[in-house]
């Protein structure tokens, strides 16, 4: 691949405010920035909602010779929106250039073999929409990142951080996503054990705040 | 293989469009579960409005089961619930599913708890309700790419979802463009078998030895 001179990220979250997805996509984006790449940010939602905001979006891929796609793992995969911006993007008249793909995979497990057929889809649309994969990345636990800029949470996220700076550097030289990278981004910030724990006493305390009378295990439809 | 009772059947049907191979596996599937006795909830995605999942969890902090987002994606955790066999039609789509059939999906996330516990090596959510449904599932592809590498994800995409969905039997097919009424009809009913519903030409022969008899 050569070095990009403008990257798009496409956040495929359909969180309508700040999500853990838009927080990695948006750090890798910073640091390609200060490498003196021209950056562009779509959300998938919104992209599809409209005929106009399609165009948009295939005019931002048209133009750019790195498109980052991060989301989160719904259901094993893409979420629905982040999958039909895949289809309309496929669907479209191939690009002149060939941009080159990076696929970001977040989700609530502590363990990334969660998104590892994730990341697969997005290798083989990659091929597809005749774009050059140039690797994916897995954060598992990524409750930890909460929507949060990653900037503020360094030294909990550094691998990732460290991950996304390797990331960037690679990119922006027309490199590959490095080893290491997908090795770092891959390290559990806290032990599963413990993030369990965490992720257990959350739920109920969310639920102790908003929830409407009943019970966690409530059972509507039995 | 011991069939299943006849049950409820919920049908998602994830066309985008008119193809005809997901076609014959409908009616294939239809008419296999027709003759078994079954009830079916045929569902064709693509005819209703439903929102995409916001991932705001409401459905396990706010109404626990329930969907907060009042449209129809609300009922598929419900429809869902209410089923034995749940079935899914797709294009197979870089390896997974149509956006059709994902925005349907995505939507079952009520039926787990929001609790993370250890299970086999993996961290899962607990079912909230104690009852299962097999689960069948038919894709397509372009022809010739039966075992190309978008069939190959795909089959591991079944295979993690059950993993999570906790179907007591599963089985998927990758069916080629092209492929005709019979041969899907053929594919279809060793499918069902897979799940316990009795085939369809079983069914329409043991009626014509009946009538012999």
């Amino acid at each position: 691949m050569k070095a990009p001179k403008k990257a798009l990220l496409l956040v495929g979250s359909p969180k309508p405010g700040d999500s853990t997805s838009g927080s990695l996509g948006g750090y890798l984006l910073e640091e390609l920035e200060k490498r003196g790449v021209a950056t562009e940010t779509i959300r998938a939602t919104k992209a599809v909602r409209t005929e106009e905001a399609t165009e948009g979006l295939l005019a931002a891929v048209a133009s750019a010779d790195l498109v980052v796609f991060s989301f989160p793992l719904y259901i094993d995969s893409l979420p629905a929106p982040a999958i039909r911006a895949l289809e309309l993007i496929a669907e479209a008249p191939a690009a002149a250039g060939a941009p080159a793909f990076v696929a970001i995979c977040q989700s609530g497990f502590p363990e990334v073999d969660h998104n590892e057929v994730a990341i697969e889809i997005c290798r083989n649309f990659a091929r597809d929409a005749g774009f050059e994969w140039a690797g994916g990345l897995i954060l598992a636990a990524g409750g930890m990142v909460g929507g949060q800029p990653l900037r503020k949470l360094q030294g909990m996220m550094r691998s990732a951080v460290k991950a996304l700076d390797l990331t960037a550097e690679a990119l922006a030289a027309g490199r590959s996503v490095p080893d290491e990278a997908v090795r770092l981004m891959a390290k559990p910030p806290i032990p599963k054990i413990g993030y369990r724990f965490m992720a257990n006493w959350g739920w109920r305390a969310q639920f102790k705040k908003r929830g409407r009378g009943g019970s966690l295990k409530d059972q509507p439809f039995a | 293989m011991n069939a299943n009772p006849p049950g409820a059947a919920l049908l998602l049907d994830g066309r985008r469009d008119d193809d005809r191979t997901l076609a014959f596996a409908h009616d294939a599937i239809m008419d296999g579960l027709a003759a078994g006795g079954w009830a079916v909830d045929d569902w064709t995605l693509r005819d209703d409005r439903i929102a995409w999942c916001a991932g705001c969890f409401k459905c396990w902090t706010q109404t626990p089961g329930v969907c907060a987002h009042r449209d129809d994606g609300r009922t598929v955790a419900e429809r869902w619930t209410h089923s034995d066999l749940t079935i899914f039609l797709t294009p197979v789509t870089f390896g997974g599913y149509s956006s059709e059939l994902k925005k349907a999906l995505d939507h079952v996330l009520p039926i787990l708890q929001p609790f993370m516990q250890k299970r086999r090596g993996e961290t899962r959510h607990p079912q909230r309700y104690a009852r299962r449904r097999d689960l069948l599932v038919v894709g397509t592809v372009p022809a010739g790419q039966a075992e190309g590498p978008e069939a190959q994800t795909f089959r591991r995409l079944v295979e993690r979802n059950t993993r999570n969905m906790q179907p007591p039997r599963w089985a998927v097919a990758v069916l080629e463009s092209g492929a005709g009424d019979w041969e899907v009809r053929v594919a279809v009913d060793a499918l069902l078998a897979k799940v316990g519903v009795k085939p369809a030409r079983d069914a329409v022969d043991a009626s014509r030895q009946e009538v012999v008899a």
